[in-house]
């Protein structure tokens, strides 16, 4: 939090001082509110998708371990082959 | 309607279900990785801005160069005095053409291809004509663009 | 699916039970600590993170100083998303790094460095240097002021150690000052040198991971069950933990892209308040404690020396600690590893808030 407060302060005495300087700051992340939109949206998007993978991921864990408390996770030794 | 058992095993949906989803994820994240790795192919300039000073006063029956993005573009006057521009890469295997005033013609080493002054192929293996610009003057500023193309010159 | 064809084809042609079936008495034990396991995997999925990034970034990075930092404008500027995979490179070495460090302090603390797992915290501190160095190389290829300064100071802090010092300077500079043969240098170390080593050692480390099996605390030895298999149950726990770290670094790319400075000038004086990456902040601060002189002797060359034997003590550690080689508990290695710990998080928040 420290960090950010701290990032945000340097980020406009940066941008204050170089106006006042008149050299140009380097746009590292664009600043057309449209191109900011679709990069917000885009993120939202991703964290969806990665918490729907970690649910799936749990729902399989869950499976195996009430596979395998049941015991039958393991192929018994003497089984007869098919063919 | 409801059926005594179901289509698909508990393990079935959870590994297609954890399949399909990875393989979206990956493709996605993989597809931003690649836009990124992949630079912007092989764009042409729409059109270029040269110094009028520097070009519009060359011997006639002569070409100068000038850059067309990473390419080669020639400024050429005709014997009459009428000027012209032209990308000067044969359409051939994409070699560098040079003009050859004697004969009138441009000519392409790399595979002994010729082209008249209008660009038309005459001579060798290259199938289609040059290219030729559309040249328009704006005071100090020459501006050659792709034929059709409205030039938008940006502010200062 | 194909799938069943692929793996019939496979099945034709090599043995996989015999792997198949060492894979599956991979065992982890449970108990109170076992949350610090995940630490090594998440530092190495970084690492892989890192890989990644830096491998399409070094296709429009320009390693010549007179454009190298315009090379990462055009990066940042101009490039589908180059701003981001910058930012994504960024913000996964100061994870990365930040994770390794917790890795490191985990596996002092938990004592998981004691017999026989010696050559494994051997490789572990060795892993660690090359990491810093990975970041202090990584950072300078940027080529603006305070990455060039932060340099200057490095490597003439390292030409302070006795004897030796001069060569490492110079070998580190490629020269007497810092020049574009600098970066030259770093540049090579950081994407051919340092990946090949730390691909070879970490392939050492994983080895020895599986050879010995997962440590378990003195404290915890009777009380912990014998465990979960690996496969499958821990290795879908470990793809959740990292598809989470997967989406803190974007999250973090996205929302906190780094800044560019200007084009380092080596004529310039060096920028105010000029600081090193936060991974150097407690040498930094624990040079400052010294006094430029101490009876006739410099300071600087002292508080060199001392620091160095503060680090090679940490290197060798399981050496030293005799009482947790023979499975006793040592308090008193428990201390000097707090004391480890809180000096390094102090002296590198002490040197971030100054």
């Amino acid at each position: 939090m420290l960090r950010k407060i701290l990032f945000a302060c340097a980020f406009m005495l940066i941008n204050t001082v170089t106006l006042w300087a008149q050299q140009e700051t380097i746009e590292v992340f664009p600043s057309a509110p449209y191109d900011r939109h679709i990069i917000f949206q885009c993120l939202a998007f991703f964290w969806m998708a990665i918490i729907g993978l970690v649910v799936i991921v749990r729902m399989k864990l869950k499976e195996i371990e009430r596979i395998q408390k049941m015991g039958i996770d393991r192929e018994n030794k003497d089984i007869p082959l098919l063919d | 309607m409801k059926i005594a058992y179901s289509l698909v095993t508990r393990r079935t949906f959870l590994n297609t279900l954890f399949g399909g989803w990875l393989v979206a994820f990956c493709g996605g994240s993989l597809y931003a990785l690649l836009k990124f790795a992949f630079p912007t192919l092989g764009k042409e300039p729409d059109f270029v801005v040269l110094k009028t000073g520097d070009f519009v006063n060359i011997p006639p029956n002569s070409v100068k160069p000038f850059a067309w993005g990473g390419k080669l573009g020639l400024f050429f006057k005709k014997e009459n005095g009428s000027t012209y521009a032209l990308k000067g890469v044969c359409t051939h295997m994409e070699c560098n053409i040079t003009y050859k005033p004697e004969d009138k013609k441009f000519y392409c080493a790399c595979h002994k291809g010729w082209f008249d002054d209008n660009g038309k192929n005459i001579e060798g293996p290259p199938p289609k004509p040059l290219e030729f610009f559309d040249i328009t003057t704006d005071g100090e500023k020459l501006i050659v663009a792709k034929k059709g193309i409205k030039v938008e010159l940006p502010k200062a | 699916m194909s799938c069943q064809r692929l793996k019939d084809w496979l099945d034709e042609r090599y043995d996989f039970e015999e792997i198949a079936s060492i894979a599956k008495k991979k065992l982890v034990p449970a108990h109170k600590y076992e949350i610090w396991y995940y630490t090594g995997g998440i530092a190495m999925f970084l690492f892989i993170l890192q890989f990644i990034t830096g491998m399409v970034l070094s296709f429009y990075y320009i390693p010549y100083f007179e454009h190298a930092n315009k090379s990462i404008i055009e990066i940042v500027t101009k490039l589908n998303m180059g701003w981001f995979f910058r930012s994504l490179h960024h913000w996964g070495a100061q994870l990365a790094i930040t994770v390794l460090f917790i890795h490191a302090f985990s596996t002092l603390l938990l004592k998981s460095y004691r017999k026989p797992r010696e050559l494994l915290w051997i490789s572990g501190f060795i892993l660690l240097a090359i990491s810093i160095f990975f970041g202090l190389s990584g950072y300078f290829l940027l080529w603006d002021e305070r990455a060039f300064a932060a340099v200057r100071v490095a490597t003439g802090g390292a030409g302070n150690l006795p004897v030796i010092g001069g060569f490492i300077k110079a070998f580190l500079r490629g020269g007497i000052d810092v020049t574009g043969d600098t970066l030259i240098r770093f540049y090579a170390f950081h994407v051919s040198i340092l990946p090949l080593l730390t691909l070879f050692l970490i392939g050492i480390h994983v080895l020895l991971v599986q050879y010995h099996g997962m440590s378990v605390p003195l404290s915890q030895e009777k009380k912990a069950l014998k465990g979960t298999p690996f496969f499958p149950n821990l290795f879908y726990k470990d793809i959740i933990i990292w598809l989470l770290v997967l989406g803190v670094v974007v999250s973090l790319a996205t929302l906190l892209p780094p800044e560019i400075g200007k084009k380092a000038d080596p004529l310039a004086p060096a920028p105010e308040n000029i600081k090193p990456e936060w991974y150097f902040l407690f040498l930094f601060q624990t040079l400052k404690l010294f006094p430029g002189e101490i009876m006739g002797l410099n300071g600087e060359m002292i508080a060199i020396i001392l620091i160095s034997c503060g680090i090679l003590f940490f290197f060798l550690i399981p050496f030293f600690d005799r009482k947790s080689n023979a499975g006793e508990k040592s308090t008193v290695f428990t201390w000097i590893s707090v004391i480890y710990l809180l000096y390094f998080v102090i002296m590198t928040v002490i040197g971030y808030l100054t």
